[in-house]
């Protein structure tokens, strides 16, 4: 059609002479057109080269440029609930900044001004001129985090920023602020901050440590999604997204408020027995574990010190004083603040000056100054669980043990009457009973109740050396109890085997002479009160996908019936006397919560070194004497007290303290009359008791926000509450614990004896020799 | 001659005579230009909107900002096309002056608050009531219809070198104005190249403009040649730098040679017929991919063949100019079609020369394709004035 026109035009231009258009103009128009033509046609062969020759080359390239885009979709790391439905531990989404050099510097700098001062107004936490620098020392630099773990509401105000620049022209010159990004993250909240901090253990940014969180880490992580593009069989490209599977929950058996209970109660011993005799914290460790005998729940288990498991590397505020290495104590007084630095300034560790030093702050002030290796050591022990990972002579809380499998066995009766004389010859050795005068004739119940040593190495002679550790493998000492904690210790190269000598059984028999941990003493004894079943002991009941469908129960798990029925029947018998027996009569009178029937056992364990100054003392209790329904196990390491070995009353009494709040919130009321002291001394407490309800019992799961409030100012509260009941204390010291008169005696430095405070090495309690005839072997069990 | 074919001639012969009668004053209309520019500007705005669409998308904006815009400056453009064609070009040729001088006048308006600022670099928009205007596009019409208008009435001065000299400082003042104040080279290379081809056309002189051609190839080549063997020192301008990733893209393959490589990898990777419409995945790492790259995308979406068949659109529409630029009624309208066409080729070869790095990196629009409002405008203000230009072609002697 074109060319039919063209020749129509052509005979036009023939037929009118008039054309203004000149000929040799048509001539060159024609010469202007072949270049065009000319110029088009070389382009269009360069066009079909580019793709015939480097094609393939060019897709790779394409394809290539295409990997950097794919973008993991991190998982969201299970919760930890406890037995109420709170949150122990959760993951909360965060934002983490990342700003693109090369975008910010696009267009000549004129985004750099702009976004730089968005940023400042935003982020007060951002060092502005880190990000200068950066920007300008690496302009093609595309990734860089600056911050990480922001929420949603700091990064918002910076949205709105970049959103309003946006908005009115929507055109890409217009965009000043850009080339910084928010990558999605989760962080672990820990929102009650220390409480169970060492059953809940944390996460340490490659999975779980300790406790709950390294056990169950495998279910709390999930696998993290995937965001990538890929080219298809059609050359498209195809952009796929995989989500992430979120981590299961975990829901507990632990109780908040029980848990705080125990905390607070350890805290105040901590702090009621601080200094009272050596300079120094009030323990050297300190381990409680509140279980139910019927089922193996654990309802709280804690140590001392706790930490702050969203912070665990951050030891300010823990007294870290029983952890420094001793030895360089004064030899480390430094030049520079030669007053102050001696008394308040313990630094480990004259190495060069480029190590890097750690500073931390103890409760009252001493600064710390530690270096990294230090550090490390001491944050595991920490961060350890004394109740699971520690191993110590659990002492008289044994004996009920002994005489279980001596019941058990037949190898007595129960009605056996033994004449106490202050010692037993053993071989070589006299081995003493506490009262070293001797009680005269006792029965089996006495003996428990009185926590006779005699009686015990005799009902254990009676039983010969193989019945004997054929019990103690019964019950399970030396074997984990496969709790579902990490770090949990067997000790089972601490505990007697075939080769133990009459002196080992002799002593063997009251707790002396092989090592257990609380656990094993803790779940034990469950099953020496319960009929005879030994529950698995555990921590996690139900465990939830992300949806929240259960898919795994773990439910009440009995691992063996360790003694009979009847045995049982008759171990409450006798252990209800050890507490509820007439005060002249028992150990453990003053553990006993007002107003309850308690069955339970004293122990007082001579430290490795024999030298009758180092003890640890021990508490187990359980409530109702004859139906168990909670057990509370108190151990405490090597007491701040004058004498030790008088000092079980700490043990006792913190239990009772524990079970008096603990008790009327299980629901196990009063069966017992109350006297009109116990009344008093009820009334009394009432105001200091009380104030844990609120702070924790208000969070359950569904109350969010609560748990989220909670998380933020959690820390500053409880450390507010627990100061003014320290205050409460200390003003009414006498009254405080009227029923404990032993605690004057504690403070009293009147009845101070000579003792030398620092002498053994408390750190690992190890196993006496089996060899008595090359030991002193002068043991005492007491009490 | 066939039957059917005897009878179309029949029928055409007798609806020429049956015209005859009155068609003393029917008007000629080119409608293969109109056909191929409408086809054009809406094939414009579907690629626009599959290369930009996804970019705004994922930065959480509405897909279709770009598309729209530009679909009101078509819409405006079309507006003006009609009436470019329905005004006299006479009447045009009469207020030349006035539309040269103002649009000389806009130029340094972008250095006062009207300007919208530094972009890129430079000062090139007018922001007029909420409309961004970019003067340069509107000299660059200006300067076709007041050069045509000067060559029509001294076209004997164009028989001397020195006459010549004077009246194509028409192109070259502008173009200095522009390249001075606006830092557009490229603008004013096509404004000087466009009124150089309008002058080869109308004068009688041919060595004049092969010298002149010459003189500037040889200083072309000089240039790069002093860069390439760093006599030059490349970082000393950006227009150096871009000789040197002319000449070896790789070199600096994410500075200079960046735009240029990503350029070639998309008409590469999309081969013969392309990937589909809208499967571009280079369109997020061109910059300025809806703008002076958009043939690389469309060579990548639709494959060498489509850009090669929007090359032949354009053949055909320069041809159709061609045509009416020989048969128009007189020499100022010959010599204004010889502009547009000259214009709309020159944009056409710089573009698609840049995006196959057949010449150093320079940004030109694709005519009627990329995305701009002025220049969309300007160029189908220039196809009315084109189609007005035909309208008076005499054709009461047709058959």
């Amino acid at each position: 059609m074109g060319r039919s026109k063209v020749r129509k035009n052509n005979n036009n231009k023939k037929n009118k002479p008039v054309k203004k258009f000149r000929l040799y103009m048509h001539g060159k128009l024609v010469v202007l057109f072949a270049l065009v033509l000319l110029a088009f046609v070389a382009l269009s062969v360069k066009l079909i080269n580019i793709a015939r020759n480097n094609g393939d080359e060019y897709k790779r390239r394409v394809l290539a440029q295409q990997t950097g885009n794919s973008i993991i979709i991190p998982y969201k790391r299970g919760d930890i609930l406890d037995r109420k439905g709170g949150k122990l531990a959760y993951s909360e989404k965060v934002y983490n900044l990342m700003i693109d050099a090369k975008e910010v510097n696009d267009n000549q700098g004129s985004h750099i001004e702009p976004t730089i001062k968005a940023l400042q107004a935003s982020f007060p936490k951002l060092d502005i001129q880190k990000v200068r620098d950066y920007i300008k020392d690496s302009p093609t630099s595309r990734y860089k985090i600056f911050l990480y773990g922001l929420t949603y509401d700091e990064i918002s105000p910076f949205e709105k920023l970049s959103a309003e620049e946006l908005s009115p022209e929507d055109e890409k010159a217009k965009r000043t602020i850009t080339g910084v990004y928010f990558e999605e993250d989760y962080k672990r909240r820990y929102p009650y901050n220390n409480l169970a901090c060492d059953l809940i253990g944390f996460e340490s940014g490659a999975g779980g440590v300790f406790g709950l969180e390294e056990y169950y880490n495998d279910e709390l992580s999930g696998i993290d999604g995937r965001q990538y593009s890929y080219i298809n069989e059609d050359s498209v490209n195809e952009r796929t997204r995989k989500p992430a599977t979120d981590g299961h929950t975990l829901v507990t058996t632990i109780d908040s408020n029980i848990q705080s209970i125990v905390e607070k109660h350890i805290e105040r011993f901590y702090e009621n027995n601080k200094n009272a005799y050596r300079t120094g914290p009030a323990a050297d460790n300190i381990g409680v574990i509140v279980m139910n005998p019927q089922n193996g729940e654990i309802y709280a288990m804690a140590g001392y010190p706790s930490f702050n498991l969203n912070e665990p590397r951050n030891l300010d505020g823990i007294d870290l004083s029983p952890f420094m290495p001793q030895e360089d104590v004064p030899a480390n007084v430094s030049g520079n603040e030669s007053a102050s630095t001696s008394e308040n300034q313990v630094s480990v560790n004259q190495a060069p000056k480029d190590v890097e030093m750690f500073t931390f702050t103890g409760p009252d002030g001493q600064v710390y100054t530690i270096d990294n290796d230090t550090r490390g050591i001491i944050s595991n022990k920490i961060w350890r669980n004394f109740c699971i990972s520690d191993s110590f002579e659990p002492g008289s809380v044994m004996k009920p043990f002994t005489i279980a499998g001596a019941l058990d066995s037949g190898s007595i009766t129960g009605n056996e009457t033994y004449e106490c004389g202050g010692y037993l010859q053993v071989g070589k050795f006299q081995i003493h009973c506490h009262n070293r005068l001797g009680d005269g004739l006792l029965t089996i119940k006495q003996g428990v109740a009185k926590s006779c040593n005699v009686v015990l190495m005799s009902v254990a002679f009676a039983m010969g050396k193989e019945e004997w550790l054929r019990y103690n493998a019964t019950f399970n000492f030396g074997q984990r109890t496969n709790i579902d904690l990490a770090g949990e210790a067997s000790a089972s190269s601490l505990v007697f085997g075939e080769n133990m000598g009459k002196t080992d059984l002799a002593i063997a028999s009251f707790g002396q002479g092989q090592n257990t941990t609380m656990i094993q003493m803790a779940t034990g004894f469950c099953a020496l009160v319960n009929g005879g079943y030994y529950y698995q002991p555990r921590v996690v009941s139900e465990i939830r996908n992300a949806e929240g469908a259960v898919i795994e129960e773990k439910n009440a798990r009995i691992v063996k019936q360790v003694i009979s029925e009847q045995t049982s029947e008759k171990m409450r018998e006798y252990l209800e006397a050890v507490v509820m027996s007439d005060k002249s009569e028992c150990t453990g009178w003053s553990a006993r919560p007002a107003g309850y029937r308690e069955g339970g056992k004293t122990g007082t364990a001579e430290k490795a070194a024999r030298d009758g100054v180092n003890y640890v003392i021990s508490f187990m209790g359980y409530v109702p004497a004859d139906d168990p329904q909670v057990l509370c196990y108190v151990v405490i390491d090597r007491p701040n007290h004058a004498m030790q070995s008088e000092s079980t009353r700490l043990a006792t009494v913190l239990n009772k303290d524990i079970m008096t709040e603990v008790l009327p919130y299980l629901n196990i009321f009063p069966t017992e009359p109350l006297t009109e002291e116990e009344r008093a001394a009820l009334s009394e407490s009432q105001g200091t008791f009380s104030d844990y309800a609120g702070s924790v019992s208000d969070n359950s799961v569904s109350e969010n926000a609560a748990v989220s409030e909670n998380a933020a100012e959690g820390g500053e509260n409880t450390e507010e509450a627990e100061e003014k009941e320290e205050g409460g204390i200390k003003y009414d010291p006498a009254t405080g614990y009227p029923l404990d008169p032993a605690t004057g005696e504690v403070l009293d430095p009147v009845t101070l004896r000579p003792v030398n405070g620092n002498a053994s090495d408390i750190v690992n309690i190890s196993l006496t020799p089996s060899e008595p005839e090359s030991d002193e072997a002068d043991s005492e069990g007491e009490e | 001659m066939t039957q059917t074919e005897s009878v179309r001639q029949r029928n055409r012969s007798g609806r020429a005579g049956a015209k005859q009668k009155k068609a003393k004053t029917r008007t000629y209309m080119d409608y293969g230009i109109v056909f191929i520019v409408v086809f054009l500007c809406c094939f414009g705005l579907i690629m626009i909107y599959s290369i930009t669409q996804y970019t705004l998308a994922m930065n959480d904006m509405t897909p279709t900002v770009y598309l729209r815009k530009q679909a009101w400056s078509l819409a405006g453009g079309i507006i003006a096309m009609v009436a470019a064609m329905l005004i006299s070009y006479r009447f045009i040729q009469k207020v030349s002056f006035i539309i040269y001088m103002f649009s000389i006048c806009l130029i340094p308006l972008v250095l006062t608050p009207l300007g919208r600022g530094e972009i890129n670099g430079a000062s090139r928009w007018l922001n007029l009531g909420g409309v961004s205007v970019q003067p340069s596009e509107i000299v660059k019409t200006a300067v076709i219809i007041y050069g045509a208008f000067i060559i029509n009435k001294y076209k004997h001065l164009l028989e001397s070198l020195i006459g010549t000299i004077l009246i194509s400082l028409v192109a070259v003042v502008p173009a200095l104005l522009i390249f001075v104040i606006t830092k557009n080279m490229s603008s004013a290379i096509v404004i000087i190249g466009v009124f150089f081809l309008m002058m080869f056309v109308a004068s009688k002189k041919t060595w004049y403009y092969v010298l002149a051609a010459g003189g500037l190839v040889g200083v072309a080549a000089t240039v790069v040649h002093m860069v390439n063997t760093r006599k030059i020192d490349p970082s000393s301008s950006f227009r150096f730098a871009r000789i040197t990733a002319w000449l070896d893209p790789y070199a600096d393959s994410s500075g200079g040679g960046y735009q240029i490589l990503q350029s070639l990898y998309s008409i590469g990777s999309g081969g013969i017929f392309g990937k589909g419409l809208g499967h571009s995945i280079q369109k997020g790492l061109i910059p300025e991919a809806q703008n002076d790259m958009i043939f690389a995308i469309i060579c990548e979406e639709l494959g060498v063949f489509t850009g090669i068949a929007i090359i032949l659109m354009f053949i055909i529409l320069v041809w159709r100019m061609l045509i009416i630029a020989k048969n128009a009624d007189d020499l100022y309208g010959s010599i204004l079609v010889v502009g547009v066409m000259s214009h709309i080729a020159l944009q056409v070869v710089i573009n698609v020369a840049v995006v196959t790095n057949t010449i150093p990196n320079t940004g030109i629009p694709l005519p009627f394709i990329s995305y701009g409002g002025t220049s969309l405008l300007m160029f189908l203000v220039e196809v009315g004035l084109v189609l007005s230009v035909a309208r008076r072609i005499p054709c009461e002697n047709q058959e």
